[in-house]
């Protein structure tokens, strides 16, 4: 699940409405996997962001230890041809032993003036947009705390019949 | 590539006027109609060469392949022969089963070239009083492959000289039709034979067995070394425990039947004794395939030829034969010019069954009487009981097939992706009902989300990269207004009350942001639309991965060449109850209740606008053992899949219903109706 699909859920427990958004995220397995860069997309992309529920659920990722984020040169998929891979452990800064690559990529806070033509800034964007695929973990409803499930990449947000029931 | 006929023919389609002489060829422009006559011409030619590998040929011979003018789609010869003889002396005119062209063969080719102008693009009717155009094309010689194990109902072999005269002798000596009444093997004397019953009686009452009441005795001990010999050698799979000896004399026969599905297994083998018989197969869609039997042959039926086929003996004292195959097992041809009689001897069957301890799990629900047997669903009466049915009877099923499926969709349709490719790049796009993704990489602009009630099929989606996510339609996790589109398509027929079909298109209005539209495709009603029959009902039986799944049991004639559309005449089968069963302020007026819904047969028109559509899920191909018939692999069982199929109008006017919706577009594809909406 990458993070832009985070950015568009929203739990459907029967009586949360809008206060079922956002969920939130906890990830215990997350891979970065490289995507091509097309900084057209990425652009159309930042008016439809939510940036406090972009923001929280990129912390989340950030803060994970080193051995649950899967970096894309152990599987040996896919092109890294805008980033060199950082080696795990040993990096200047990386005391705490945090996810390097979003550690590095700094998230911005908001859209910044003139976005759509700044390389750096839509770079940013789109690594932490498409790139970061969570494995595994859970999705919570803030408002009832219903669990929903992130197994192998893919979120089960069925519910029972119980709980569509009205 | 090939030439149009016309550069080396003067040969106009018969419906065309044109004045032509030998040397205005360069000047010869082709009308509108002739083109299209021309290009399905063409289009039978490369359905020939493709699906059959007939060649043909742009100069004339004696001989013709005559395209939708075949017994596998409903003309039959004496149709066909007298339309042919109008042009000239007929050879021979060759129709080979279940096939959907036949080849003539006139005296000369001045006669053949006569048909060919006159005949091509005619009209003729068939057995069903269809119309439907003959398109002709030149061949070198009639080909098709030979009628050996080809035509033989699936499954079936004759295994030739299975054992010795010495063995037949003591075989046929051994059984006792004069025994004590009270000798357990009970023997009776039908009309037209005498029977007897090992291992388990067989009821003639019920056409079944007692399965809790086994004779005592067993198999005669001299049978075991055949079945050990026949075992090893691959001829049988499984140990029979049933064994019925019939003894026929000349004139006596057995009529048609299938046997039983509960009460034996796949596998049935019947081992012909002391004289040679022809035994008729009849298919439900009314072939009839004759069947040499010889003496000491063993017949193994499997599969399609045991559970869909009919087999019989027809009472008479002589069976027509084919001269020149003599008494060789093989199918007896209606050529006329090598038949023959052959005087019928006294002849003893032996017919080894396994009987079945379990209900038969067949892919032929229609004549199997444990499926049939099955308390069918009905149409549900609350919310409830529509969730059950769907539970059932659509996310269960495709838990299950979910594999097959996939490998069955594979080709997007075109306006879906006409649809996709319209949207600006970076829209945001949720596919509703995915599948196994087929859409969600069609545009790379976009950024869709695929949703499935199907852990499986959107696992098929993880697998190749795409975002999809577990969900009921009903209740799908996006934020209201976010979705630029979306899509949904062959989704909202599987709910099955009006009250959920409305709830899901809501639904999909209710993702969408001001100003973005959403594409729904169904299922229609009318699977002929404008006298045009969908591709679901066209599809040619012998082709492999339609998009519709397999089947076995169609019973619409298919055509090699599609008709021309009769334009502006319309099907009138709309259902007008359906489109009153809208709820209109939470009340709903339901016109059928407790009805049962019905199962559908594949390949032919809907019965109802609720019903079952059968899905056979192919199983395993049998192992490659010596001997074994080509074609018989384990049927598999067959799944249920509910849908409702919508009426013409009935989409339409079920999202005039919705909330904030303007229908932007409303159209019939390929046996779906179908509707852009836009959110306003």
């Amino acid at each position: 699940m990458k993070l832009l699909t985070h950015n568009l859920l929203s739990s459907h427990v029967r009586g949360v409405g809008p206060r079922g958004f956002p969920l939130r995220l906890q990830a215990t397995e997350v891979r970065i996997n490289p995507v091509e860069f097309n900084p057209d997309f990425v652009a159309r992309m930042i008016p439809k962001v939510e940036w406090a529920a972009l923001l929280e659920a990129a912390e989340t990722v950030r803060t994970l230890p080193h051995a649950r984020v899967h970096l894309p040169g152990e599987w040996g998929g896919g092109e890294w041809s805008h980033r060199q891979p950082r080696a795990r452990g040993g990096t200047p800064g990386d005391d705490l032993g945090l996810c390097p690559q979003l550690h590095l990529v700094e998230v911005p806070k908001g859209p910044i003036e003139g976005y759509e033509h700044d390389e750096k800034f839509l770079r940013q964007m789109h690594h932490v947009l498409l790139e970061v695929d969570v494995l595994e973990g859970t999705l919570q409803c803030p408002e009832s705390g219903r669990l929903f499930p992130i197994s192998r990449g893919i979120p089960n947000m069925l519910l029972s019949d119980e709980e569509t029931e009205t | 590539m090939l030439t149009f006929c016309i550069s080396s023919l003067p040969c106009p389609p018969p419906h065309a006027s044109i004045a032509m002489d030998s040397n205005s060829q360069s000047n010869y422009k082709l009308s509108k109609t002739e083109k299209k006559f021309l290009r399905k011409q063409i289009k039978a030619r490369h359905t020939l060469l493709r699906h059959e590998g007939i060649e043909t040929v742009s100069y004339a011979t004696q001989s013709l392949v005559v395209a939708n003018g075949g017994l596998g789609n409903g003309v039959s010869r004496n149709q066909l022969l007298p339309v042919l003889e109008k042009y000239g002396l007929v050879d021979a005119l060759l129709m080979p089963p279940h096939k959907p062209y036949s080849f003539v063969r006139y005296r000369t080719a001045e006669e053949a070239k006569k048909a060919y102008v006159t005949l091509n693009g005619k009209e003729i009717v068939d057995d069903l009083g269809q119309k439907i155009l003959l398109y002709l094309n030149f061949v070198e010689k009639a080909q098709w492959k030979e009628l050996g194990l080809q035509a033989l109902p699936p499954g079936l072999m004759v295994v030739e000289e299975i054992i010795s005269s010495e063995d037949e002798k003591m075989l046929l000596e051994s059984i006792n039709w004069t025994e004590d009444i009270d000798n357990q093997n009970v023997q009776k004397y039908l009309k037209h034979r005498r029977v007897k019953h090992f291992g388990y009686e067989f009821h003639y009452e019920n056409n079944n067995v007692d399965k809790d009441m086994p004779l005592p005795g067993g198999l005669p001990g001299i049978c075991d070394s055949f079945l050990e010999k026949w075992l090893k050698e691959g001829f049988i799979k499984h140990k029979p425990d049933q064994l019925t000896v019939n003894q026929y004399e000349p004139g006596h026969g057995i009529p048609a039947h299938i046997d039983t599905h509960s009460a034996f297994e796949d596998e049935i083998v019947s081992l012909s004794l002391g004289s040679e018989i022809v035994m008729d197969f009849k298919h439900p869609d009314g072939v009839t395939v004759p069947v040499m039997l010889p003496r000491r042959s063993l017949l193994v039926m499997t599969g399609e030829s045991r559970y869909l086929w009919m087999h019989g003996i027809t009472p008479r004292k002589f069976d027509t034969v084919q001269a020149s195959k003599g008494l060789q097992s093989g199918i007896i041809t209606s050529d006329v010019g090598d038949l023959t009689l052959s005087k019928r001897g006294m002849r003893t069957s032996f017919t080894f069954r396994k009987v079945r301890q379990t209900p038969c799990n067949c892919s032929y629900p229609l004549v199997c009487d444990s499926q049939m047997k099955e308390t069918p669903p009905s149409f549900p009466e609350s919310a409830r009981e529509a969730s059950q049915l769907e539970q059932d009877y659509v996310h269960r099923v495709y838990e299950e097939i979910a594999e097959h499926f996939s490998s069955t969709r594979h080709t997007p349709w075109p306006r879906v992706v006409e649809f996709l490719k319209s949207l600006p790049c970076g829209s945001l796009v949720a596919d509703v009902g995915c599948g196994n993704g087929k859409y969600l990489g069609v545009n790379k602009e976009l950024y869709m989300i695929g949703c499935d009630r199907s852990q499986k099929l959107v696992d098929i989606c993880r697998e190749r990269c795409f975002q999809a996510l577990v969900c009921d339609a009903l209740a799908v996790p996006l934020c209201s207004g976010s979705c630029d589109a979306c899509i949904s398509i062959a989704v909202i027929h599987h709910f099955s009350t009006a009250e959920r079909r409305v709830a899901a298109l809501q639904e999909l209005v209710r993702l969408l942001r001001p100003g973005g539209q959403a594409l729904v495709y169904v299922w229609a009603m009318e699977q002929e639309y404008n006298k045009k029959k969908s591709k679901y009902l066209r599809e040619n039986r012998i082709s492999q991965g339609k998009e519709e799944g397999t089947s076995s049991d169609t019973a619409m004639p298919e055509l090699l060449v599609e008709q021309v559309p009769n334009v502006g005449s319309r099907d009138s089968e709309c259902c007008v109850s359906s489109v009153t069963d809208l709820p209109e302020g939470g009340h709903k007026a339901r016109t059928v209740t407790n009805a049962k819904l019905p199962v559908h047969t594949n390949r032919t028109s809907f019965p109802s606008q609720d019903l079952l559509v059968p899905w056979h899920h192919q199983g395993n191909p049998g192992e490659g053992k010596p001997g074994h018939p080509a074609g018989a692999h384990d049927p598999g069982p067959v799944f249920h899949r509910y849908y409702h199929v919508f009426c013409e109008g009935e989409l339409e006017a079920t999202c005039q219903t919705l909330n904030s919706v303007s229908i932007l577009q409303s159209y019939y594809d390929q046996g779906n109706w179908c509707v852009i909406l836009q959110k306003v």
